[in-house]
């Protein structure tokens, strides 16, 4: 007698991951309406509401990144570079994030080089970027800015925020200190793991993307920096 | 009709004069979709929905859009991509048109769909205000940019197409890439490899850019360097895992140095990263056809009839491979059945005459003359009264069962004027020798063949020869006596339109003439693309034209 089968969920993770992000789109849209009709600004409901667009956001983020892993994993991915105008792709991250920065009353400051223009796949870095920036939306104490610059022929993109800064381990280990779950933080190591390796897609002249972790910055709190050829 | 998108009036005004058409099968995204619409400052009057292709296509066709949002999963039926394809296949929408395709995620499918039929913008689920509107203006501003360069590229007039995406390119930085990529493709079109490949050379040699290096891979096909081609081609592959279209390439290339089985595994590995292909599984079932892996055909065909069920752009291709594979495997009812399901979804002469044909090869091939006698009787009439325009490959097929069944002298008939269309492709001249050979026709019919090549020869020349002297009319006479006898000879049709612009510019420009000159250049281009000739002489006859 053959042993019976092990159920395998990765046959359903792309397919039923995919079912979850159309519910989600839906949800969103919805608090982000309810969000615009509640009056006056400051009121509890409103600040309630901008709390859960922002988890019902986070499971939207960790889902597409999920379904974006699985699929750069089994070369499913359509990877497709094209030129960026650099001031127009962070007006678009910026207005992501936005709605959730100004309830919790954070200010957000864009910085971006003039005149500036980047190839790269814009969903990956977008994804990236928002990533950070919610994330910096956590830990900081009041402000976020995204710079977004040339540096060395390659292209810098850097989150910082005005909080306490990485845990100095992190700052020195990188991505390698982030593997696994770790439960006491609800951390899941998936954001930071999932900008290394859609960093590392882009690819020019035998030069990788990167990301690296700093504290201080134009801020003084924790960085994030990505780094494309 | 005008597209306020178009007219560049304020950005405010810019969506709020505009007409929408919201497609999802989903009633909830629908309704979200049509308040994100209404919050950009949409009018709600303005904004129609759909949930499925036939609605969409309904509506299309009664009411101009300006701006589309379609999603691409459907649910059963039609997806987005296939709406956009009947749309553009049925001219519902017009080049100033903004489609946007709405989807859940990236998949190889939706980004990397078809190559000539793309919408405007990929819009990620969820769809926002910030997004939407931003991406609407930039769509709107670049069509707004390229508006001449795309009635350039109607009208078939490549060299002005290149020249205003050069003008362009010095002053619009954003779109300086694009512009790049455009011209390139042009120059390639237009049979000017050689500058598109020092253009792909020069941007490589800073940075690496996939379709740069497909593009330097192609101009190395189109100058019949496979080899450099497979080279390159095969390292691109290795990189870039999802570029379907390299992997298309790739597989053409395999199949023109000889390599079938290195085509096919390469076909296989692009069929498992976008298995909804029904182009791509056509190409998988010829190429089994002819390598004789009769199991692996059938399925691709049956693949691709089912792919290609809600397709505008579905052939009859793929029921005439299926119904030889099937025949081929000693089934000729199942065979016949499949020709009998293709008469019923498809219509016209051309069709007809290759069921015909397939029908008399089922019979001949699986022991039944006298039935496949009587239909190349048949099919000898149906081609008597035909002027459908036959390709080549049919041609030989059809002229190869006349001769084998007794049909002999309309089966060499057919197979002169086959000669006479292409009279200097080497290929299919030893395709043509090829057939007699095998029906034991080589003495009489070779030299039946060679007397057609010379004389088709012969009247090419003869009306250029005129036309060097001077005598213009005499030579437009000849030429269009000697293009009823040949009306698909490459040559021939760009000589006369020559001929006829050096008349016309010589004595004055006639409307009908230029009518029947463009029609021949463009009869050309269809036969044969990428000729430098054409894009030369489509450029003389534009200048002409607005004289």
């Amino acid at each position: 007698m053959t042993p019976p089968p092990r159920p395998d969920a990765t046959l359903f993770l792309a397919s039923s991951v995919h079912d979850m992000k159309n519910s989600i789109s839906v949800l969103i849209g919805t608090i982000q309406r309810f969000i615009a009709r509640t009056e006056p600004e400051n009121s509890e409901t409103h600040r309630e509401m901008s709390q859960m667009l922002y988890e019902t956001q986070r499971i939207n983020g960790n889902l597409i990144q999920l379904l974006t892993l699985y699929k750069l994993g089994n070369d499913l991915y359509p990877f497709n570079p094209e030129t960026q105008e650099i001031a127009e792709f962070a007006q678009m991250a910026a207005s992501q994030v936005g709605p959730l920065l100004s309830s919790c009353g954070i200010a957000l400051e864009v910085d971006v080089e003039d005149d500036c223009y980047w190839e790269f796949d814009a969903d990956l870095v977008n994804g990236i970027v928002v990533n950070a920036m919610n994330n910096a939306a956590h830990y900081t104490k009041s402000a976020i800015r995204l710079v977004i610059a040339t540096v060395n022929d390659a292209l810098e993109i850097r989150v910082e925020d005005d909080g306490g800064g990485f845990p100095q381990r992190m700052v020195d280990e990188g991505i390698a200190a982030m593997r696994g779950v770790d439960f006491s933080t609800g951390s899941t190591g998936l954001g930071l793991y999932f900008a290394a390796v859609s960093a590392k897609m882009h690819r020019n002249r035998k030069e990788e993307g990167s990301i690296r972790l700093e504290n201080g910055g134009g801020l003084g709190g924790g960085c994030f920096i990505l780094r494309l050829p | 009709m005008t597209n306020p998108l178009i007219t560049g009036e304020g950005d405010n005004k810019l969506i709020a004069n505009s007409t929408f058409l919201v497609i999802d099968d989903f009633l909830g995204m629908r309704g979200m979709l049509t308040t994100v619409l209404r919050n950009c400052g949409a009018n709600p009057k303005s904004i129609d929905t759909a949930s499925n292709g036939p609605e969409a296509i309904s509506l299309l066709g009664k009411k101009r859009y300006d701006v589309v949002l379609c999603d691409f999963n459907l649910g059963a039926g039609q997806n987005g991509m296939q709406i956009l394809e009947e749309a553009k296949f049925k001219n519902l929408i017009g080049p100033s048109c903004c489609w946007i395709m709405v989807t859940a995620e990236k998949t190889t499918d939706t980004v990397m769909g078809t190559a000539e039929i793309q919408p405007d913008a990929y819009l990620i689920k969820p769809v926002t205000e910030a997004i939407l509107t931003s991406r609407i203006q930039k769509i709107n501003a670049k069509k707004k940019n390229f508006i001449e360069i795309d009635r350039a590229i109607a009208a078939r007039d490549f060299l002005k197409a290149i020249r205003l995406c050069e003008e362009r390119a010095a002053i619009d930085k954003a779109n300086a890439v694009e512009l790049l990529r455009l011209k390139c493709n042009l120059q390639m079109q237009s049979g000017q490899p050689d500058k598109a490949r020092a253009a792909y050379e020069n941007l490589l040699a800073t940075r690496d850019v996939p379709w740069a290096q497909l593009g330097l891979a192609k101009t190395h096909i189109q100058t019949g360097d496979y080899e450099s081609a497979r080279d390159l081609l095969e390292q691109l592959v290795d990189n870039n895992r999802s570029y379907l279209e390299a992997y298309d390439c790739l597989a053409d290339t395999y199949q023109a140095l000889g390599e079938n089985d290195k085509a096919e595994n390469i076909l296989e590995r692009a069929i498992e990263l976008s298995p909804n292909s029904h182009l791509r599984q056509r190409v998988i079932g010829d190429l089994s056809l002819k390598t004789g892996k009769l199991d692996r055909a059938e399925k691709a065909f049956r693949k691709t009839v089912s792919l290609a069920e809600h397709s505008a752009r579905k052939t009859p291709d793929a029921y005439i491979g299926l119904a030889k594979t099937i025949s081929s495997k000693a089934n000729p009812q199942e065979a016949l059945r499949v020709l009998e399901q293709m008469s019923k979804k498809f219509d016209g002469e051309e069709v007809r005459l290759k069921a015909k044909s397939v029908e008399g090869l089922v019979y001949h091939q699986n022991g039944d003359p006298i039935k496949a006698r009587e239909v190349a009787k048949e099919l000898s009439a149906m081609i008597e009264r035909s002027s459908a325009r036959i390709d080549s490959a049919s041609t030989r097929e059809m002229a190869e069962l006349l001769l084998a069944t007794g049909e002999q002298e309309k089966g060499l008939a057919l197979l002169q004027s086959e000669v006479m269309n292409n009279p200097e492709d080497k290929a299919k001249l030893a395709a043509v020798r090829e057939i007699l050979r095998k029906t034991g026709l080589s003495e009489k019919g070779d030299e039946l063949m060679e007397f057609s090549r010379k004389d088709a020869i012969n009247m090419m020349d003869a009306g250029t020869l005129l036309a060097k002297e001077g005598k213009f009319e005499e030579a437009i006479d000849k030429l269009r006596s000697a293009l009823e006898k040949m009306p698909h000879n490459v040559r021939l049709l760009l000589n006369s339109a020559h001929v006829m612009i050096a008349y016309m510019e010589k004595s004055g420009t006639e409307p009908a003439m230029i009518r029947e000159t463009r029609g021949n250049l463009l009869a050309a281009n269809q036969l044969s693309p990428s000729e430098s000739r054409f894009s030369q002489l489509m450029a003389k006859l534009e200048a002409l034209g607005s004289n």
